[in-house]
């Protein structure tokens, strides 16, 4: 914004001039406060301090080149104070020889002065100029103001190359100005040198659906397009909620592992040992004695010793209940291998399985096992072992993944989101680069700084 | 919003997970087979186990 505020507040009035150019009718909506007013006609910038009006400057554009999405001399209320739209101009900074065009409004009401929009690509800033310096330290990438710390973005040097209406300073287009933004999102501070001229700002974010809500426009306000520099995140403010929230379910998670394990019964309701002769043939499956599965329904785990050497077993099992005939069918190799070769020594397999047998009801249960090798191999000795109502580590790591995996997703894309918005700062790679974090540093101290914050 | 749709969905995490300890649960995958004879238990070669005539591994290195 370059301007040097406004003048001592009067009543509103409104006056009618014609253009000294064209004669086309103007009109004063700021009157003693305007420095220069634009004929919308004829465009030329007039010095509505001098009462004839004179040309300060013309300039081409065609009548209908930039509409202002705020018609000027619409009011609406800001902050609850009522506003007119009295002035517009467009602004653009080249980078890498690419325009980029961002849209200002000039907002008066006189008792409070002047007010500032911007917009670019659909969004927009409340701003208004700064009465006090900001804390500026040399060679420092940020600046402080009020107890807050803002990073520098961007500076670049901005020309004005269209205006409308009237302005509180002594605009013209051409003219340049090295403009400087430093961000705390939802603020930015902006600095603009001309000549030599300093005037600070500060900028809040606010949604185009508000700005068209405060002037009762139509339609709907343009889309936003791609991050903007100080635009609120909305992810990164529930990171800390969020993962706090992890915290606490991790604890409760550790209770509930405690007590699950302390309470768990693991009774020990079968063991016996077997020998499998492989050199006789014939039927080798067997049934055991029955036993009793009691208490409430809960898993079965049944574990298998075996004693092999350079060998497998596999063992088909069934888990049947007496009195019901439901059984639970299922097959389990064992195998351990071992040796030496030029490597080394190695190994394979093991000698032990087990396996959890899913919601088994209480009830008089035995086991069918059919034991299979290879043949003529001399015996197998092995051990069946069942225990009921065994803790499954499983499930808790499982509801670790589970906890863990909306917050992480949430936290990528709230780096994300910084990383698109650093990308288009001075520090920033271009965002289709594939690199995430490659803002680094900014994107890390721009986490920290929202979540620091409000949690909402 | 996200902070009580996190806080609902881990509050089912927990609750899901205590069912599953509870009740059992298990990731170990076994066939169940309805109205098994009784005669299994005197004649433990009539069952046909569906894990039965697996192609057994043979390897070591």
């Amino acid at each position: 914004m370059s301007t040097s505020g406004p003048n001592p507040p009067g009543p509103p009035q409104v006056k009618s001039l014609n253009c000294p150019g064209c004669g086309a009718a103007l009109t004063l909506r700021s009157l003693s406060q305007a420095v220069t007013v634009v004929c919308d006609h004829c465009h030329s910038i007039l010095d509505a301090q001098d009462p004839r009006l004179t040309i300060l400057q013309k300039f081409k554009a065609a009548v209908d080149e930039d509409p202002p999405l705020i018609p000027l001399g619409t009011r609406g209320k800001i902050r609850g104070t009522d506003y007119e739209a009295v002035g517009f101009q467009r602004r653009t900074i080249h980078v890498d020889g690419v325009p980029y065009s961002w849209h200002e409004y000039v907002l008066f009401n006189p008792y409070k002065g002047f007010r500032y929009l911007t917009e670019y690509n659909g969004h927009w800033n409340d701003v208004s100029i700064l009465r006090s310096l900001p804390d500026v330290s040399p060679g420092s990438s940020s600046l402080a103001y009020l107890g807050e710390t803002y990073k520098h973005f961007q500076t670049a040097n901005a020309a004005t190359t269209f205006v409308l209406g009237e302005f509180p300073w002594q605009v013209r287009v051409g003219e340049p100005a090295d403009v400087s933004d430093y961000v705390s999102p939802p603020r930015v501070i902006s600095s603009e040198k001309t000549g030599k001229e300093v005037t600070w700002s500060m900028g809040e974010y606010i949604a185009g659906r508000d700005i068209w809500k405060a002037f009762q426009l139509q339609g709907e306000p343009p889309v936003p397009i791609g991050v903007y520099e100080n635009q609120p995140s909305p992810l990164t403010a529930n990171v800390k909620a969020v993962w706090t929230l992890v915290g606490m379910f991790l604890v409760l998670l550790l209770v509930l592992l405690i007590g699950v394990y302390s309470m768990a019964h693991e009774e020990q309701v079968f063991e016996q040992s077997f020998e499998f002769n492989t050199n006789t043939p014939g039927e080798a499956s067997f049934v055991t004695d029955i036993f009793e599965l009691k208490g409430h329904t809960s898993d079965v785990e049944l574990a298998t010793n075996a004693q092999l050497d350079n060998r497998w077993i596999y063992l088909n099992y069934a888990l049947i209940n007496q009195d019901t005939g439901h059984a639970y069918d299922f097959g389990r190799e064992i195998s351990y291998y071992h040796g030496y070769d030029e490597d080394g020594s190695w190994s394979e397999g093991g000698t032990r399985d087990s396996v959890a047998l899913p919601s088994v009801p209480p009830g008089n249960y035995y086991l069918r096992i059919e034991p299979e090798s290879d043949p003529s191999r001399g015996t197998i000795y092995y051990t069946v072992t069942l225990r009921r109502d065994v803790p499954q580590a499983s499930f808790f790591g499982l509801a670790v993944l589970a906890l863990l995996l909306p917050a992480g997703l949430l936290t990528w894309r709230s780096l994300n989101f910084e990383h698109l918005r650093w990308a288009e700062s001075d520090y920033g790679g271009a965002p289709d680069d594939g690199s995430l974090l490659n803002t680094g540093e900014n994107v890390v101290d721009s986490f920290k700084g929202s979540t620091s914050g409000d949690d909402e | 919003m996200i902070r009580s749709l996190f806080l609902i969905y881990g509050l089912a995490v927990l609750a899901t997970l205590s069912v599953a300890e509870y009740r059992g649960w298990s990731l170990d995958s076994v066939d169940e087979v309805k109205n098994v004879p009784r005669s299994v238990r005197d004649n433990p070669g009539s069952y046909r186990s569906v894990y039965g005539y697996y192609h057994h591994y043979t390897g070591g290195k």
